[in-house]
């Protein structure tokens, strides 16, 4: 594949950086607190059924991994290249937050692995009915074109 | 066991352990009726994405080195932050190898902080380099 000569980050896309998307509500669902907890053959007794606490992995599963907001997805594929939670209190089963995810940046990258490729930073934050943050994540998103790909 | 405060030293070494991560991990990390990345669950997806195989979820690996950590800490422990830099993609059905060691310990006023580097390893070279801070109890 010949790379790209010009940026392909349009005035569009940068529109989406600093924008914060509309809350998206979640639940902490005790099926995936277990789902999750037996994979990874966790038997830390907090998270043990009847004590209506979630392990703090469960924020993985929270939205589907994805994280919130419009992200433009400007090329075919994309990896996880960076990523940072915080946890402030713990998750509780069943319990409703509203996350806000967020646009921080989106920039164009030459020459790594993936050849041409564009990074993609968001954060999302969960905050619960009091209004208090439970917990929030950074995420890099590298996205790439296959062909682009070097071995 | 609960780890405290005080018996914790820079260059503590957590025990190693190993994790082949499979398709299925990632399939069931998420749950059979989520969907996820069509390269976490099928080798051939992965390969014409340029990964030689499955790809593992970063996700996946992350939520393994926090439990790692929070092992390590014991149950008096909370695991506050883990940021995390992807250095190379892990391929399904390849072994990996948690490892960590401790490279500050402080007090920010009531709060026992101790911060760790882990890492996974495939064969040997780093894939998943991050750091953890974990607030301990000090000993009663």
């Amino acid at each position: 594949m010949t790379e790209p000569t010009e940026s392909l980050i349009t005035d569009e896309h940068r529109a989406a950086i600093g924008q914060r998307g509309e809350p998206v509500k979640v639940v902490v669902r005790e099926a995936d607190a277990r789902r999750m907890r037996d994979l990874l053959n966790d038997t830390d007794p907090r998270y043990a059924d009847g004590t209506g606490i979630a392990p703090p992995y469960v924020l993985s599963g929270l939205a589907g991994g994805r994280p919130g907001g419009a992200v433009p997805q400007i090329l075919p594929n994309g990896i996880l290249t960076q990523t940072e939670w915080q946890f402030l209190k713990p998750f509780k089963i069943g319990q409703e937050l509203q996350a806000y995810g967020k646009v921080f940046d989106i920039r164009d990258r030459l020459g790594g692995r993936y050849g041409y490729s564009i990074l993609v930073m968001t954060g999302t934050e969960y905050v619960d009915e009091a209004g208090d943050i439970v917990a929030s994540t950074i995420t890099t998103i590298t996205q790439f074109d296959p062909a682009g790909l070097k071995s | 066991m609960t780890k405290y405060f005080e018996d914790i030293n820079v260059d503590d070494e957590i025990e190693p352990v190993d994790r082949t991560p499979t398709e299925d991990h990632a399939i069931d990390f998420w749950g059979r009726d989520n969907p996820t990345n069509p390269a976490f669950r099928d080798a051939e997806v992965g390969r014409r994405q340029g990964f030689g195989g499955a790809l593992v979820p970063g996700m996946l690996k992350i939520a393994w080195l926090t439990q790692f950590v929070s092992t390590w800490a014991g149950p008096e422990s909370n695991v506050k932050s883990i940021r995390a830099a992807f250095r190379r993609p892990d391929i399904a059905g390849r072994p990996l190898t948690l490892g960590g060691r401790v490279v500050d310990k402080r007090q920010e006023g009531d709060r026992n902080v101790v911060e760790l580097e882990v890492v996974t390893l495939a064969e040997g070279q780093p894939s998943v380099r991050a750091n953890v801070q974990v607030e301990v109890p000090s000993k009663p």
